[in-house]
This record gives structure tokens, C-alpha cells and sequence, in this order.
């Protein structure tokens, strides 16, 4: 099973992601970073979806805001606490006394070629990590991103929230040279949660699933009410794939570059999906160097199918 | 499927007037004589573009030439309003930036009037009526929208073909249309003349193929000529994209003047992206889904609309429309 560790923003579906990779990898830590919501909501769910599932991996809490800009929440998608529409139960431990950023240096040298990153709120975290020790580049195995978009965003118009949050991070973590996989919003938005799975989570035997439903309820009612979806997205947890079963996934790899100064783009993650070009082209501006394999489709049931197991194999 | 409209010729009196902003360019010499058979074509102005201002011009008054068209020509600007190197589209479109057919040398000449004022005289002169297709780089109207503040009044609509809601060509995200005078395109965008817009995303796949190029060139001598100007097209996409087929970008901005079961539009935002990015000349468009009514605080407030975007496009009855038109030439 591969070896990840999962930088998150619980979040509802941050939730399901970790949940996920528990059963499906060696997951061998858990750090948080302000996103959905504060950093002390985002670390306080992160703790409570372990004790809801039994789950005693680490949890390393992390940056409070972004490199630059101000933070930026999500309560109007999330709730308030960043995990609204269930009662969870209180955490039973606190987080471990190292900060993110050492506790993934820690990791990641630890399991040196083996780690796979899975960073699935803004990459404040990452990025503060790979400027403290440029070695992280050379001993993560891959770090798999949910974050960006080929097409639309939903915090504005270009921009994915993750990236959004915090942009200057984004853009260091795509320039880091390490292999990069992007599940964004193009993917992830059409790949959720239908009514049909949260009631098959909520008529199972797991207590879990039983909560689980609950949040996921919330989350699903909210998509309905501001984007007209009908499936609630579960965008994190397909940034597990890749290592779990990756040819549920379609890829192209190509140049991301994330965008900081557009009046209405900034946090844009620009994917050059033009494809053949012929060089000397004139006008045509060329390819850049391609630094991820950014996802474009997937086999969304087949997907959702896989987690839904995941979920009602909990206690 | 119903097929061409015949319009008689001589009596224009009832059909929409329009006025054609254009770089020919391919794809504007066929959009130019689709406009000339359907619609009351007033006039055509140049801009810098898939050429330099200079041959743009020029072949704008070949394909005048061709068919005998007599509709004034006037020249426009040579670069963009903010200034830097033109990027011209050589390698789609040829040195001339029409080449692939042996075309007349022009007997007519340009107007004396720059593009803008004769885009202003136009509007002023059928106040409420004119249609402004702009189909290049948005240079000239730009300018005429700010050297008379009552333009935007005049103007019945401005239909646009330029930037993309999608993939771009000449960056990732632009479109060269836009990216070549983003500042310009903002003008317009924002300029609160009721616009109808399709991007580079939905015309690449409006494609003429082999088959098209064999009816037009088993035509007369005018639909020859352009058979053999959207075969040059075709070789060129086939080779720089890989697309099999010659996109007819330009039409797409004409065809709904002439036939409203082809494609409809709906209201989207569009905004031009004008900082100095790896964005730049993007058009942005907000298709986030948003329900009406929702209130989102900023920066997830949805913006408010300024275009009709062009959806649902029956590709195969644009191409019929516009083949089936250049047929009529001879």
C-alpha cells in the first residue's frame, strides 16, 4: 500500500478523503492548515473525524494563514465549524506537539522516496516546508493535489478554491520539480455523492457511515442550493486515486502555472490543454515545460462506488 | 432541414444593416460573403491581425474584387490601442494572411475616412439599425466607442467573434482576437451595447472538411477561389492542431443575423483579464452555476451579465448555410 500523508482542511470532504485513505493506504499522518475554516476548527475536525472512525493516526497542526494574502474561509459551503450538519464526537487527543511543516520533513525523510503528499486544502504548508529544507523535493515520491481547474472555479469565476486560498503556496509547489498530480474542480465537481449514496451510507451497520451521511446531507443540500448540482463533490478523495487505483482517472500531462497578478484570475490554475503545435508557429505562443499530470475525466460512479465501501466497512 | 434563403438583391429595403470589423483572414472572406447575400452589408473596415493593416486591407478589396461587391472599404488601425508588436497569425493564415488562392488585384480603392470615423458616420447615420460585427481585433471600435460617447446609443448590437470560453491558440487561455488588444476588448465588453459573442472553444469545431472543399471547388470561378482558400485554411490546422477540418470562426458571428435556428445565446459575464499574467487576454466568463437568487459575499459574488453566449451551434447547418451561400456567387 502506498505510504501518503493527507495535509487537509477538514472540510467535508477532507473528511471522507482521510477516511479513505486509511483503509486504502498506509496513511502515516495527518496535517492541518487553515482553509474551510480556521485553523483550529480545521485541526479540531480533523481529531474528531479520528475518533469518529477509531482512527489514532497523528494529527500536526499548521499555518493559520496564507503565505501572503489574508485568509480566506469557506462557511457558506462548509458551515461555520468547517464540518457542519452532524453531532461529532469530541476529540479524544490533541494535536502532536511538532508543526506540520516539521512533522512532514520528519515523514518525508523518514520514508525517502516512498511518501506520497496528498495536499488537499491551500498548500500553505507545503510550500513553507519546501523553502525550509529544498531537500523535501528529492524525498517525496509524488504529491498529489486537489486543487485548481481546467475549466471553471467556484470561489470565482477562474479559480479553484484551494489554490484561491493561497496562490504564492500553489505556485511554489508546482514549481518544485517534485512529480505532480492535479485532480482539480473539472474532475472533482462531477464526481460526489448522490442521494442514492448518502441514504446507502445511512441505512448501513456502520455507525460512522450513519454520521457520515448526516455531514454529507449538509453538504449536498448546500451544492443543490448554490450550484444547482445534485451529486455533493467529493473533491479530496480523488486526489487519492492516483495511488489507489489510477485508471479510474484520465490524465494529460502538460504545464500548470498558477496565476497571482490577474485582475480577475488570480489563483487560476492555467493548464495549457492546446495539444499539437506546430513549432515556429508565428504567433502562437509555444508549450511551456509540461510539471503535472492534471486530471480531465473520470469513471465517477466507479469511483464513488470504491469510497462508499470504504465508508461502511467503518465500525 | 430547410436550406438557403434567396434574397433578392436588388431590394435591401427591411434587412438588417450591418458592418463588418474584420482582418481577412479566411474565415472572414467567407463570412464577409455570407453577409453580402443575406444582409444589407454597409460597409467593411480593417484592422491589423491574422496580417499587418496593410494586406488585411488588401484582401479585403481581393475579395470585394472576386464577387463584385461595391461596399465602401475603410482602413483601420495597424496595432493595438496600448501599443507593442502586433502578433500577426502567419502561420494559420500565410504571409498575406490569405494565401492559398490567385485572387484579382483590386481595381477599387479605400475610402478617405479612417475605420473609426467611418464606423461613427455609419451608426450615426442609421441610428438604431446597424449591427457592428467585429471580427478581428477590437481596435477600431474601441476607439470609436470613446471619440463619440453617443456610439454606444446608435448601435442596434454588436456581435463578436474573439477570446474564448475554453482552450485558447495563441496562449493557453487567449485567443488572438482578444489577446492581440485586450484593452480594446475591454472597451467594448463593457461598453453596455447589447453583444452577442461566440468564442474560439465552440468555432474550432465549426469546421469545413474535404467534402465541403470538394463542393465549393466543383463550383464556378468565385467558389473555386474561396475552395481553394479553405483548403490552405484546412492544411494549416491539420498541421499546426491537428484538427481536420478549416474552423469558420468568423461566420458564427453572422449566421444568427440570418438564421436564429442555428444557435442560441445566453446571458453570461464576461470579463477581459488586462494584467500583465500568464492570463492576459483571457475572457473570462462566469459559468460557476450559481443559482439565481443566491447571495454569495465577495469574491464568490457572481458578476453581472454583459453578453449573449453562443450555445448549441448545429455545426453541419452553418457549414450547409455557408457553402450553399458561396455556391450562389457563380
Amino acid at each position: 500500500m502506498t505510504k501518503i500523508l493527507i495535509d487537509c482542511d477538514p472540510g467535508h470532504d477532507d473528511a471522507i478523503a482521510i477516511l479513505f485513505a486509511a483503509r486504502r493506504c498506509e496513511l502515516v499522518g495527518i496535517t492541518t492548515v487553515h482553509g474551510n475554516a480556521s485553523l483550529a476548527n480545521t485541526t479540531r475536525n480533523a481529531l474528531a473525524v479520528c475518533a469518529l472512525a477509531g482512527l489514532d493516526t497523528k494529527v500536526a497542526q499548521g499555518c493559520a494563514a496564507p503565505l501572503v494574502s489574508p485568509a480566506v474561509h469557506a462557511p457558506d459551503i462548509h458551515g461555520r465549524t468547517g464540518l457542519d450538519g452532524a453531532t461529532m464526537p469530541a476529540p479524544t487527543r490533541e494535536p502532536i506537539a511538532t508543526h506540520a511543516i516539521d512533522f512532514i520533513l520528519e515523514q518525508a525523510e523518514r520514508h525517502k522516496g516512498e511518501l506520497v503528499l496528498a495536499v488537499i486544502g491551500p498548500e500553505t504548508n507545503v510550500a513553507a516546508a519546501l523553502r525550509r529544507e529544498p531537500k523535501l523535493a528529492t524525498w517525496l515520491k509524488a504529491i498529489t493535489i486537489m486543487g485548481g481547474s481546467t475549466t471553471i472555479g467556484n470561489i470565482t469565476p477562474a479559480a479553484e478554491f484551494n489554490i484561491y486560498a493561497d496562490p504564492e503556496a500553489a505556485a511554489v509547489v508546482f514549481a518544485s520539480g517534485v512529480p505532480i498530480w492535479m485532480v482539480g474542480y473539472n474532475v472533482t465537481r462531477q464526481t460526489g455523492f448522490g442521494q442514492a449514496d448518502i441514504d446507502r451510507m445511512r441505512n448501513s451497520a456502520s455507525r460512522t457511515a450513519k454520521t457520515i451521511a448526516d455531514l454529507m446531507q449538509f453538504y449536498l443540500d448546500g451544492q443543490r442550493r448554490v450550484f444547482g448540482l445534485d451529486i455533493a463533490p467529493m473533491h479530496d478523495v480523488c486526489a487519492i486515486f492516483p495511488f489507489v487505483a489510477p485508471e479510474l482517472i484520465t490524465y494529460v500531462e502538460t504545464s500548470v502555472d498558477v496565476e497571482l497578478t490577474g485582475t480577475y484570475t488570480r489563483g487560476m490554475t492555467i493548464c495549457d490543454l492546446r495539444g499539437k503545435r506546430a513549432t515556429g508557429a508565428g504567433a502562437i505562443r509555444d508549450a511551456a515545460r509540461p510539471n503535472a499530470k492534471v486530471a480531465i475525466s473520470s469513471n465517477a460512479r466507479a469511483l464513488i462506488d470504491q469510497v462508499v465501501e470504504a465508508i461502511v466497512a467503518y465500525p | 432541414m430547410s436550406r438557403l434563403f434567396v434574397v433578392n438583391q436588388s431590394s435591401r429595403a427591411g434587412m438588417t444593416k450591418i458592418l463588418i470589423d474584420c482582418d481577412p483572414g479566411h474565415d472572414d472572406a467567407v463570412a464577409i460573403l455570407y453577409a453580402a447575400r443575406h444582409l444589407d452589408l454597409v460597409g467593411i473596415t480593417t484592422v491589423f491581425g491574422n496580417a499587418s493593416v496593410e494586406n488585411t486591407t488588401r484582401n479585403a478589396l481581393a475579395i470585394c474584387e472576386l464577387v463584385g461587391l461595391d461596399v465602401p472599404v475603410a482602413k483601420g488601425f495597424a496595432g493595438p490601442f496600448v501599443g507593442g508588436e502586433p502578433p500577426f497569425a502567419a502561420a494559420a493564415h500565410g504571409k498575406t494572411g490569405m494565401d492559398g488562392a490567385e485572387l484579382p488585384e483590386p481595381t477599387r480603392k479605400i475610402i478617405d475616412a479612417h475605420a473609426t470615423e467611418f464606423i461613427i458616420e455609419t451608426a450615426r447615420a442609421h441610428q438604431g439599425e446597424l449591427v457592428l460585427a467585429i471580427i478581428g481585433a477590437q481596435t477600431n471600435v474601441a476607439v470609436a466607442l470613446r471619440l463619440e460617447p453617443r456610439l454606444r446609443q446608435w448601435l442596434r448590437a454588436i456581435t463578436i467573434m474573439g477570446g474564448t470560453a475554453g482552450v485558447g491558440n495563441v496562449t493557453p487561455t487567449a485567443c488572438i482576437n482578444v489577446y492581440s488588444d485586450p484593452e480594446a476588448a475591454h472597451v467594448v465588453f463593457s461598453s453596455g451595447v447589447p453583444i452577442d459573442w461566440i468564442g474560439y472553444e465552440t468555432t474550432r469545431t465549426v469546421l469545413m472538411g474535404a467534402g465541403d472543399v470538394a463542393r465549393l471547388r466543383a463550383g464556378g470561378k468565385v467558389a473555386r477561389a474561396i475552395g481553394d482558400l479553405v483548403e490552405f485554411y484546412r492544411q494549416n490546422y491539420i498541421r499546426i492542431y491537428g484538427i481536420d477540418g478549416a474552423p469558420m470562426h468568423d461566420s458564427c458571428a453572422i449566421i444568427p443575423f440570418v438564421r436564429s435556428d442555428l444557435m442560441r445565446h445566453v446571458p453570461v459575464a464576461l470579463r477581459v483579464e488586462l494584467a500583465p499574467g500568464a492570463a492576459r487576454g483571457m475572457t473570462l466568463v462566469d459559468r460557476r452555476g450559481i443559482q439565481p437568487g443566491v447571495t454569495l459575499p465577495p469574491p464568490r459574488t457572481p458578476l453581472p451579465a454583459n453578453v449573449g453566449m453562443a450555445v448549441d451551434v448545429e455545426i453541419r447547418g452553418v457549414i450547409d448555410a455557408l457553402v450553399d451561400t458561396l455556391l450562389t456567387y457563380d
